[in-house]
This record gives C-alpha cells, sequence and structure tokens, in this order.
C-alpha cells in the first residue's frame, strides 16, 4: 500500500514536472513568435504610432476652431469641411504667392557661401581670425575645410527638410484623414473607449481622459502660440536691424521661421535661432568696412534675439505655456538625442513628443493617487 | 392585388407619409429624460442630443455605483432597476437612507462641484444607469451652449431650491435653540 501510495505520488510529480515543462516551452516558443511579430510589424507600427500622434496634435490645435463653429450652429461635419476648404485655400494662396519668393531667398543663401568663397573671402576671414587667436590661444585653429563642411551641411540641411516634406505627402495625407475621423467622430470613439473601462474604474477613467485631453490642447496650443511670437518678432527684429543700421541680413521671413520653429526646443532652440542670422550678416557684409565697424552686426544681432527671448521668457510663454511643462535641461538633452534617431524632424517633435508624454502620465497618475486617497 | 397596394398607398395623405418616414421611435432613456426635472426645459431633439453624450452603465445586483467620500464628477439617472442610498453612522456601519426606482436621480451635485460623494450607492437589483458628468456638461456649453446653459440653469434652481430648504431648516433649529437655551435660564432662575 505504501509503495502504491509512493508510486502514485511520483507520478502525480512526474505529470506535473511534465505539465510545467510543456507550459514552459509553449511559454518560450510563443515568445520568440511575438518577437520575430515585433521585429517583422515595428517599423510599420512605428509608422502608425507616429501618424497617430500626428494627428491627435493636429486635432488638439483644429478642435476649438470646430467646436467654435459648432457652437454657432453649424453641423460638426460641415463645420470640419468648411475648416479645410477656407485653410487649403488660404494655404493654396500663400503657395501661390510666397513660394518663389520663400525658394527665392533660400537659393540667395546657398549661392551665398560658394560665391564667397570663390572670391577667396572666406579663406582670408579665416586666416585673419586663426593669427589673431594663435596670440591667445595656440591650440585653437580652424581649418576653413572644417567651415565649408559645416556651413554647406547646415544650409543642405533646409533642402533636406524641403525635400522629406515633399516625398512624405502620402503619409501627410494619411494624416489628414486620420485627423478629419477624429475631428468629426473624436468624441464618440472616445465615449466607446472609455465605455469599455470597468464600472469601478469608470468615472475615474473619464476625468483622467477629460483632464488628459485640457492639457494636451492647453500645452500644444501655447507651444503654437509661443513659436509664432517667437518667428514674429524674429522677422519684426530683423527687418528693424536691416532698416535702422543697414545689416543687410537677407532672407529674414526664412531665418525669422527657423527662430519660430527653433524655439519649440527649450534652450538649445534660440541658440538655433540666432546662429544662422550670424552666418547670414557675416557672409554679406564681409569686407564692408562700416559692417566691420559694427563688428558685422553680431552684437545687433544676438542683442535682438536676447530681447525677442526676454519678451518670450516674461511676458508671452508664461501666459500660454504651462508651468507643468517645465523640463530639466538634462532631460531635454536626453530626449532630442533619442528624437535625432528620426533626423531633424525627430529632434524638433521630440520635445512637444515628451511634453505629451508627461502630461499624460502626470494626469493619469494623479487622477488614481487622488482615487485611491479618497477611496482608501 | 396590384390594385389593392396601390389603393392603400393612395389612402395615406402625403403629410402623414412623410411624417412615418421621419418618425422615430423614443428610446426609454429618452422618455425617462424627459422626465428628469434637470432636463425638463429641453426639446425632444435637445433631449436626443444630451442622451447622444449621455453613458449607459450596466449594474449587478449588489454592486457599487457610487461610493462615499470618492471624488464626485457626475450624476446618475435610473433607466430601470433600484437602487439603495447608504450613509455610513457614527458606528462605520452602512445605514439605508432611501430607495430610488426608474426615473429617479442622484448626484448631481458632483456635476458642478468636485466635492467627495456624501453617500454610497448600490443596485438593489440588476439595473441601467444614465452617468452624465462633468466633462460632458463642459462639452455640451463649448458645443452646444444653447443646451448647456438650459442644464446649468436647471441645476442652479435644483442648487437653489436645496439652499432655501436648509435655510429654513437652519432658521427652525436656531429658533429650537433659542427657546431651549430660554427654557433653560428660566429653570435657573
Amino acid at each position: 500500500m505504501q509503495v502504491s501510495d509512493d508510486q502514485s505520488v511520483n507520478q502525480k510529480f512526474i505529470r506535473a514536472f511534465h505539465s510545467a515543462l510543456f507550459k514552459t516551452l509553449v511559454n518560450f516558443v510563443l515568445l520568440i513568435l511575438a518577437l520575430i511579430a515585433a521585429y517583422k510589424f515595428i517599423p510599420f507600427l512605428t509608422d502608425a504610432v507616429f501618424m497617430i500622434i500626428m494627428a491627435v496634435v493636429l486635432t488638439a490645435v483644429i478642435s476649438p476652431a470646430i467646436d467654435w463653429l459648432e457652437a454657432k450652429g453649424v453641423k460638426r461635419g460641415i463645420a470640419v469641411a468648411l475648416f479645410f476648404i477656407v485653410t487649403f485655400s488660404l494655404v493654396g494662396m500663400v503657395i501661390a504667392r510666397g513660394a518663389p519668393a520663400l525658394i527665392d531667398e533660400i537659393g540667395k543663401l546657398k549661392n551665398l557661401i560658394p560665391s564667397t568663397s570663390s572670391n577667396g573671402t572666406v579663406d582670408q576671414l579665416i586666416g585673419k581670425f586663426n593669427t589673431w587667436v594663435a596670440q591667445y590661444l595656440p591650440s585653437l585653429q580652424i581649418e576653413p575645410a572644417m567651415v565649408a563642411k559645416v556651413t554647406s551641411s547646415f544650409f543642405s540641411q533646409i533642402g533636406t527638410i524641403v525635400t522629406t516634406t515633399l516625398s512624405a505627402f502620402s503619409s501627410f495625407l494619411f494624416i489628414l484623414i486620420i485627423t478629419v475621423f477624429f475631428l468629426v467622430d473624436g468624441r464618440r470613439m472616445m465615449k466607446a473607449l472609455i465605455g469599455m473601462v470597468p464600472n469601478q474604474y469608470f468615472e475615474m477613467s473619464l476625468n483622467i481622459a477629460y483632464k488628459t485631453q485640457e492639457q494636451l490642447t492647453n500645452f500644444l496650443r501655447g507651444q503654437l502660440i509661443a513659436a509664432s511670437g517667437v518667428g514674429i518678432q524674429s522677422i519684426l527684429g530683423l527687418h528693424i536691424l536691416n532698416w535702422v543700421f543697414d545689416a543687410n541680413i537677407s532672407g529674414p521671413f526664412l531665418i525669422g521661421g527657423i527662430a519660430g520653429v527653433a524655439n519649440i526646443i527649450p534652450y538649445i532652440g534660440p541658440f538655433a535661432g540666432t546662429l544662422p542670422a550670424i552666418v547670414v550678416s557675416l557672409f554679406n557684409n564681409f569686407g564692408d568696412p562700416v559692417a566691420a565697424s559694427h563688428l558685422y552686426f553680431i552684437p545687433h544681432i544676438v542683442v535682438m534675439f536676447i530681447i525677442v527671448q526676454l519678451v518670450d521668457n516674461n511676458f508671452i510663454s508664461p501666459l500660454v505655456v504651462s508651468g507643468a511643462m517645465e523640463m530639466h535641461p538634462l532631460t531635454v538633452m536626453l530626449v532630442i538625442l533619442i528624437g535625432s534617431k528620426w533626423g531633424v524632424v525627430g529632434m524638433l517633435l521630440a520635445v512637444p513628443g515628451w511634453g505629451i508624454i508627461k502630461v499624460i502620465f502626470h494626469e493619469v497618475m494623479s487622477g488614481i493617487r487622488q482615487h485611491r486617497a479618497a477611496v482608501g | 392585388m396590384s390594385n389593392s397596394k396601390g389603393e392603400s398607398k393612395m389612402s395615406v395623405p402625403l403629410y402623414e407619409s412623410v411624417r412615418r418616414k421621419f418618425r422615430r421611435n423614443r428610446s426609454e432613456a429618452e422618455i425617462v429624460l424627459s422626465t428628469v426635472h434637470i432636463f425638463s426645459k429641453l426639446s425632444r431633439s435637445e433631449i436626443r442630443q444630451v442622451e447622444n453624450v449621455m453613458h449607459v452603465r450596466h449594474y449587478t445586483m449588489n454592486e457599487t455605483i457610487v461610493k462615499q467620500g470618492a471624488p464626485g464628477s457626475g450624476m446618475y439617472i435610473i433607466v430601470s432597476g433600484n437602487v439603495g442610498i447608504y450613509i455610513l453612522n457614527h458606528e462605520h456601519e452602512e445605514q439605508l437612507v432611501t430607495e430610488l426606482e426608474k426615473g429617479d436621480f442622484f448626484g448631481e451635485i458632483a456635476v458642478l462641484n468636485d466635492a467627495p460623494r456624501t453617500a454610497t450607492a448600490r443596485a438593489l437589483e440588476n439595473c441601467t444607469i444614465l452617468g452624465f458628468y462633468r466633462p460632458d456638461l463642459l462639452g455640451l456649453l463649448e458645443t452646444k451652449p444653447q443646451i448647456g446653459i438650459k442644464i446649468l440653469l436647471a441645476l442652479s434652481e435644483v442648487l437653489a431650491t436645496r439652499l432655501s430648504m436648509t435655510n429654513e431648516e437652519l432658521s427652525r433649529a436656531q429658533r429650537q435653540l433659542q427657546k431651549l437655551e430660554n427654557e433653560h435660564n428660566d429653570a435657573g432662575e
């Protein structure tokens, strides 16, 4: 009896061991399959997620206008159609009128370097600089080839952005279609999605979703207003420098636009906005004795951009950008480093993208914390 | 056969045929909503629009709908079933205060104020309940202000009525307190 009991215990143990082994093997195979599927589909998923994020950003920016039209009695679908008809007509008009001038500005800036280099003026300038620096800092010398490489790569980046934008037309179209769906049916989608939450967490989830949406809209709208503010101020400032000091800075609209867009990146953006203006001013005015007496307008440009930043940091940003969105410089650096994986566009979108993640995380965590504290 | 069909079609007046085509059966939720005081000022089409933003929730027997002390953000309207309202007494035991049935509503203050819930609501049987929350009201105020304002006005009326009732009770309690104090003083003298 004892022997048969021992045998049955052994058999049970062996059966349990086999079952555990089988489960482990199945889990292992499933894990391998999941990894293969992830490896195969991640590029596709990354693209899809990127498009959805862009559509969310666009929806957040556009929806106040649609809500306003709806409040005036226009049906939501018609309001969306109206908005896009008006926007496309305006964009079409701007492109038809402004594109030749903008292309001309880019062309001028691109031609500036080779023409100045062919005259030998860049080499002359670098030579003077090296002689001057050698007296004080013998180890710091600039190679003309390096300057040419840096400047040409800088301006070729503008071309790359334009080419990438044009080639990504199909992606843009997809983003627009998703945006239209979000604008027309976003609330119903959200309602259906939240409807799936169990009763116990329903009210909490609804609140978190609403607060997240509100914060996200405010954050994106704030970024857009701040960027536009810096862009407009920079354009005005560059024009003032040209009129008052005869600074001869070509392409103020393009440089102002770059400054505005670069301002999205905290800490680094303001420098990225100032640099093109200094480079253009240097190349445009080299050899001019008046410009030389004004140190090639570099101090003027720096002061102008400092004023723009002061106005932005003290008047515009505190009003439009939420304080909760402040980021540590190290976080900004890391986020930009990760964003650089997707090129210049990735670097630009990295900070707002991180802002979106931060807003969602902050709202979800505070909502859960409040709920736990209240329920105990 | 075809003649009779033709005759029956001809016998229906044009306006009746159009009316039948566009007539929409009112849902149970819509009928219930039209009886709730907060939505009583809305037209039928406006009630339909409010119904579209509301959330239909199903609760099983004994399932908690809202818990006393939890942050509240909306009101509930009972479409079917019964709901018990409980409050915690001094011994921290739940005490049934009232039973609500189809057409009744609770938690309306939470639409305006996110103060903690003052009572627990629990389904006494399987219930279907409509939830109307602050984000829904804010959304209506943004996109359909004429509806949002009517709801807000009705909510204010409910609050004003409750406030005047509370004031009456308070003054009655004060009068009683004063009477007791006088009696106590007289007895002392």
